[in-house]
């Protein structure tokens, strides 16, 4: 059967660190763009962690969500695009092909969860630094819109070990540098038609749901959402 | 270490010319010397070597991917082309005890220490004034001779002549400086980070005859009272408390313990609390004697549970008849129905632990604050037993510094300063005047890879491989059960002409004029690498052989702020930000960009105000403020936070350093710069959350302050806009 | 796929002509001369101190567009022909091939390997022997690569172990002296063979 990858996150564990983050930009070749283009709103973070205050001082609680592609099955991005750089493929991913991009930048109007990223121009990177980019990953070029790619270059890498070895794949094959990095195992990743694998069980768990999920995108990311205190004698 | 010798090293120099000819092409990076590679690397195979994180002192075992890569380095000071294997990401080491194949946002970014352009590419000597930051590049040998001759005149002048400045490292390239430094007849090393946890070592020490960090088993324990720690973002041992923190909370069928963070402003390490008590600063330990008051007085546990950590408290065996609810209530804002609630909830969920650090040890009573939490988790049995602390047995004796830096700032200046990556200048209160003392001293020797605000006054600049280029270990005191000690060799090949540290140092010996006395026993830090390291035998022994003299009970205080509270109504707290620590962090592009966990603002300071205080003030989210203390002001935006009290003013620590590399020299402003020059009053540590400041507006916002646009809903409504 | 093929293309060929131009300039940008004034300030090394996939000139930028590459210049005149004749192998040198994305040009240990001790006699083994000991590796230049812009994850291993001869997408190299390309390896020329030989047609197969 074919793969369909999706990821679990589990608010429960996620502390807000933010190690996802320098993850994905050191895995993905992720531009800084500087003090000044941040400012106009030009930072990229295919991750990001949102916060959610509730109530007033003292009585102040904060809730931490790590934000990525949902990699919709009924993606709002993939229909605006005229020349099908946002298409989906047969695994379930949300594929931007950065040499079919033209900058419409229809995808990132059309996207409900605002992860899609523009290159406003070309990116830099001060010498040497240019030496820790991902020679696995394209470094993007002026006017190609970016975003999350669950590490596409992970999984066919994963894929390619299997099949080299002879074996099916499995999903401590496939791991995204997020979910590789989070310390305290908030990110699960995996094939969620392997019905016994960790990722596809948490999927169907009672504490899933889908971000924002009545717009109907088909999300392939589940929150488990966060739990309060509970052992047999707790109030 | 380098495999070019001098013959073909001046063969090189020698046919600079003629590589041009041999290549034709237009592009300029074809025209510069290629070197032959030093090493065969099979082309675009990722390859894992372990390293050590050095960025703090938790000593997480890393894995580098390297791969091949073409780059621009220097081999003999010859400026080429080398095809190398180059690390292009870190990542936590699955084997290794206290990272468990996780790795902390900050040791991700590492890898840009090695690749930073503002790096040192080799010895430098001052040519300028002295703070001017004009330098010349000088061969090693000049180098070495500089140090030496400087050495040697010091050594002839008396012992105390020289001092080595460092930042808190463990293990065994510090064992080497301090070795050099006994042979010399030097005092040992001084170390200085203004978030080290000194208070809490010397609680411990009393409490439990430990000198030394302690380490939690959150994984086991069913209910967490944590006082100020950022336990899940900056402190002690970050990493490791994150991994077992998942497990605390959905590690076990059935059981998902209780997390209550106990602090004046809600931290990120609170977000994740199921409960927040805000406390008035300074009095989380008074919120500790009172739960032990409440656990005593209902007979849940007898006072003398908590054996030789308990006596230490005064008042402990009469029931702590002082720190009933009602009182404990009136000093610390925490109602009494809640103070009862949770001891009882506490008593009742044993394994439970309590967990003290940051903020709450930085007060005039910081030490009385670490022995009630001692105290608390003795009484609770939580000593020693799974779900609660305990002492990692050390590879080496935890021991007391001999000095620290405020005393050898009280002290005449020597002749010649060592000094290794520590940034006083920057990281301590201004007060002090570290700058002037330094400039007293006739010779500064820096061995950090980047001129920051302290290496800027150095006369001679000796960079140091970065860790990923040299040999590195890490001897932890926290974060495993098991004594843990990291060895790890370079993961790749320097790029430019430095030096290893340890090595530089045995060089210098080697060359002086009196030699060490008795000499170095190792040619090379690799040599000392190689000795077997003896781990204590069983650290409970050494518990209860420390720990027997009768304790002098301590009495508790109230914490003093500095300031009139008429003139400076605010308590300001300064925190470790999640990115750039105390600063030493802020010259990495990666952090600088990383937008802060609670309010998303990235290349920025900011100061976050209480929405009711911000109303009262004018003050709108962004607006500049000025805060300032009896000792001095700054100036930084506003952030408008549902997460402090209108007692308080809080603020990052990182930004505004003076000279830090393009991308934090100027930038934003430094909150030690206003610190009150006072002490835990036990211990002499800088009470660093003891300061009270006042806060005006200045400006309306000037968009200094930047934040993370992207996100599907940004910040609470009551803070946004304008008006 | 109902669009039609002309739309798409009339697309790509605005955004391309637009990149030509956005290439070298940037769009408006405030930090922009900052920017240049980096990019035009030489490293120690004397290379530009900022890496940046941008084109350096209008000229460069026009040129990548069109596809129009200079022909390499190597700094050696190899000859492939003279080495298959002896019966070496291509992965002799090409070391990667079989196990790695790419196959590498090898260094010049990997020459000496058999030139401290074959055919020093010869007048370009001399020169080769004298590179070698001054220290100095060959920069060689690439004979075949993808434009930048196509985004292309070419990986050799796989095609070698699916048995493609590494003639399909070099020609003959025992025809050869110095390297040239002899095979166009545009879209059609990947996607025809991918269809016959039902390998997968996928974007992501090959861009990301």
């Amino acid at each position: 059967m074919a793969h369909r990858w999706g990821m679990v996150v589990d608010l429960d564990k996620c502390t807000g660190c933010e190690a996802c983050i320098t993850a994905c930009h050191a895995e993905n070749n992720i531009p800084t763009v500087g003090a000044e283009e941040a400012a106009r709103g030009r930072a990229m973070h295919w991750m990001r962690v949102e916060r959610y205050w509730e109530g007033d001082f003292p009585d102040v609680k904060v809730k931490f969500r790590p934000v990525l592609c949902q990699q919709c099955d009924n993606a709002p991005c993939e229909a605006v695009c005229p020349t099908y750089a946002s298409h989906h493929t047969d695994e379930g991913l949300n594929a931007q092909v950065y040499n079919r991009c033209i900058g419409t930048r229809y995808c990132a109007n059309a996207c409900s969860y605002n992860v899609r990223f523009f290159n406003f121009f070309n990116p830099q990177w001060e010498k040497p630094l240019q030496l820790q980019l991902n020679p696995d990953v394209s470094v993007r070029e002026v006017g190609v819109m970016e975003k999350c790619t669950f590490c596409v270059q992970r999984i066919k890498s994963g894929k390619s070990t299997a099949k080299v070895e002879d074996r099916s794949v499995t999903d401590a094959d496939v791991q995204p540098a997020c979910a590789q990095s989070c310390p305290a195992g908030a990110i699960i990743f995996g094939d969620l038609n392997d019905h016994d694998g960790r990722a596809a069980r948490l999927a169907h768990s009672p504490r899933g749901t889908k971000l924002l999920e009545d717009l109907g995108a088909e999300p392939n990311v589940t929150y488990l959402q966060k739990q309060s205190w509970y052992e047999p004698d707790a109030q | 270490m380098n495999t070019m010798d001098r013959r073909r090293f001046i063969k090189v120099t020698a046919i600079t010319g003629t590589t041009a000819a041999l290549a034709s092409c237009g592009n300029p990076e074809n025209q510069i010397v290629r070197f032959i590679p030093e090493e065969e690397i099979l082309p675009g195979i990722a390859v894992w070597k372990p390293s050590v994180c050095p960025l703090c002192t938790a000593g997480c075992g890393v894995s580098a991917r390297v791969m091949d890569g073409d780059a621009e380095v220097f081999r003999k000071g010859q400026p080429g082309v080398a095809r190398m294997g180059l690390v292009r990401k870190l990542e936590g080491d699955a084997t290794h005890p206290i990272s468990q194949g996780r790795l902390c946002v900050r040791g991700q970014a590492g890898v840009q220490v090695t690749y930073h352009p503002d790096r040192l590419v080799g010895p430098q000597r001052r040519t300028g004034e002295r703070g001017s930051g004009q330098f010349t590049e000088i061969s090693w040998d000049e180098a070495l001779t500089m140090l030496v001759e400087r050495l040697d005149a010091a050594v002839a002048a008396g012992p105390a002549q020289i001092a080595f400045l460092s930042r808190p490292r463990r293990g065994r390239r510090h064992e080497l400086v301090t070795e050099f430094l006994r042979r010399l007849g030097a005092p040992a090393p001084v170390t200085y980070e203004i978030f080290d946890d000194a208070v809490l070592r010397h609680a411990n020490e009393l409490s439990f005859g430990r000198y030394q960090l302690p380490t939690f088993d959150l994984a086991r324990t069913r209910y967490l009272v944590n006082f100020g720690a950022d336990l899940l973002g900056t402190w002690n041992s970050p990493l490791a408390h994150s991994v077992a923190y998942g497990a605390m909370r959905q590690g076990r069928g059935g059981v998902r313990a209780k997390f209550v963070q106990v602090e004046p402003r809600l931290s990120q390490t609170g977000a994740s609390a199921d409960e927040f008590l805000a406390v008035r600063p300074g009095t989380e330990g008074a919120l500790a004697l009172g739960m032990a008051h409440v656990i005593m007085k209902a007979g849940l546990k007898p006072a003398d549970a908590a054996g030789r950590a308990g006596a230490l408290v005064d008042g402990w065996s009469a029931g702590l008849a002082a720190f009933t609810p009602e009182a404990v209530a009136k000093d610390t804002g925490v109602s009494v129905a809640r103070i009862e609630r949770l001891a009882r909830e506490f008593a009742g969920h044993a394994p439970a632990v309590a967990v003290i650090g940051g903020a709450a040890l930085a007060h005039t009573n910081g030490l009385a604050q670490a022995l009630a939490v001692n105290a608390l988790n003795a009484l609770m049995g939580s000593v020693g037993t799974e779900g609660g602390v305990s002492f990692m047995p050390q590879t080496s004796a935890p021991g007391r510094p001999a000095r620290a830096l405020r005393e050898v700032l009280a002290a005449a200046p020597p002749q010649v300063l060592l000094l290794d990556e520590a940034n006083p200048v920057f990281a301590a209160p201004a007060a002090w005047k570290t700058a002037a003392w330094l400039r007293q001293v006739p010779f500064i020797a820096s061995f950090g890879s980047f001129i920051d605000d302290t290496s800027m006054l150095a006369d001679l600049v000796l960079p140091d491989h970065s860790f990923l280029e040299s040999w590195v270990d890490s001897a932890p005191e926290s974060g495993a059960a098991a004594s843990v000690a990291t060895v790890a060799p370079p993961a790749m090949r320097p790029l430019y002409d430095t030096r290893s540290v340890p090595d530089v140092l045995l060089e210098a010996g080697r060359r002086l004029k009196q030699p060490l006395s008795p000499a170095m026993p190792w040619q090379t830090f690799e040599e000392m690498l190689q000795t077997p390291l003896v781990p204590e035998a069983s650290p409970v022994a050494a518990v209860s052989a420390r720990a027997s003299a009768a304790p002098t009970p301590i009495a508790w205080r109230t914490p003093e702020l500095d300031g009139n509270p008429g003139e400076y109504p605010f308590h300001f707290l300064p925190f470790a930000s999640q990115a750039l620590l105390d600063g030493s962090l802020a010259h990495l592009p990666w952090l600088q960009e990383l937008p802060d966990p609670l309010t998303t603002a990235m290349w920025s300071s900011w100061v976050e105000i209480n929405v009711a205080v911000a109303e009262r003030l004018g003050i709108l989210d962004g607006d500049i403020v000025e805060i300032a203390s009896a000792h001095g002001a700054v100036r930084a935006p506003v952030v408008i936070s549902p997460g402090i009290g209108p007692d308080g003013v809080a603020m990052p620590a990182g930004q505004g350093h003076g000279t830090f590399t393009r991308y934090a020299s100027g930038r934003g402003s430094n909150p030690f710069a206003i610190l009150a020059p006072v002490s835990e009053a036990a211990s002499g540590q800088l009470a660093w959350a003891a300061t009270r400041v006042k806060v005006t507006k200045v400006a309306d916002a000037d968009g200094s302050l930047i934040l993370f646009a992207g996100a599907t809903r940004e910040r609470p409504d009551h803070t946004r806009g304008r008006g | 796929m109902s669009r039609s093929k002309s739309s798409g293309f009339a697309w790509a060929l605005i955004a391309s002509l637009s990149l030509v131009v956005a290439g070298c300039n940037g769009w408006s940008n405030p930090s922009e001369q900052m920017q240049a004034e980096r990019m035009a300030r030489p490293s120690r090394w004397g290379t530009p101190a900022v890496y940046t996939p941008a084109n350096r000139s209008v000229g460069e930028a026009v040129r990548s567009h069109f596809g129009a590459r200079a022909e390499p210049q190597q700094p050696f005149p190899f000859s492939h022909k003279i080495h298959l004749d002896k019966e070496l192998v291509c992965t002799d040198c090409h070391e990667g091939v079989e196990r790695s994305p790419r196959a590498g040009l090898p260094s010049i240990n990997t020459c000496m390997i058999c030139h401290s001790q074959v055919a020093t006699d010869a007048p370009l083994i001399k020169q080769l022997t004298a590179t070698y000991e001054k220290g100095l590796d060959l920069p060689w230049q690439r004979v075949y690569a993808y434009n930048r812009e196509a985004h292309v994850r070419f990986e050799h291993a796989p095609h070698i172990r699916k048995g493609v001869e590494c003639s399909t997408c070099h020609g003959n190299q025992a025809q050869q002296t110095v390297a040239v390309r002899a095979v166009d390896m545009d879209m059609p020329f990947c996607v025809n063979c991918h269809k016959q030989k039902q390998a997968s047609n996928d974007c992501l197969t090959c861009h990301y």
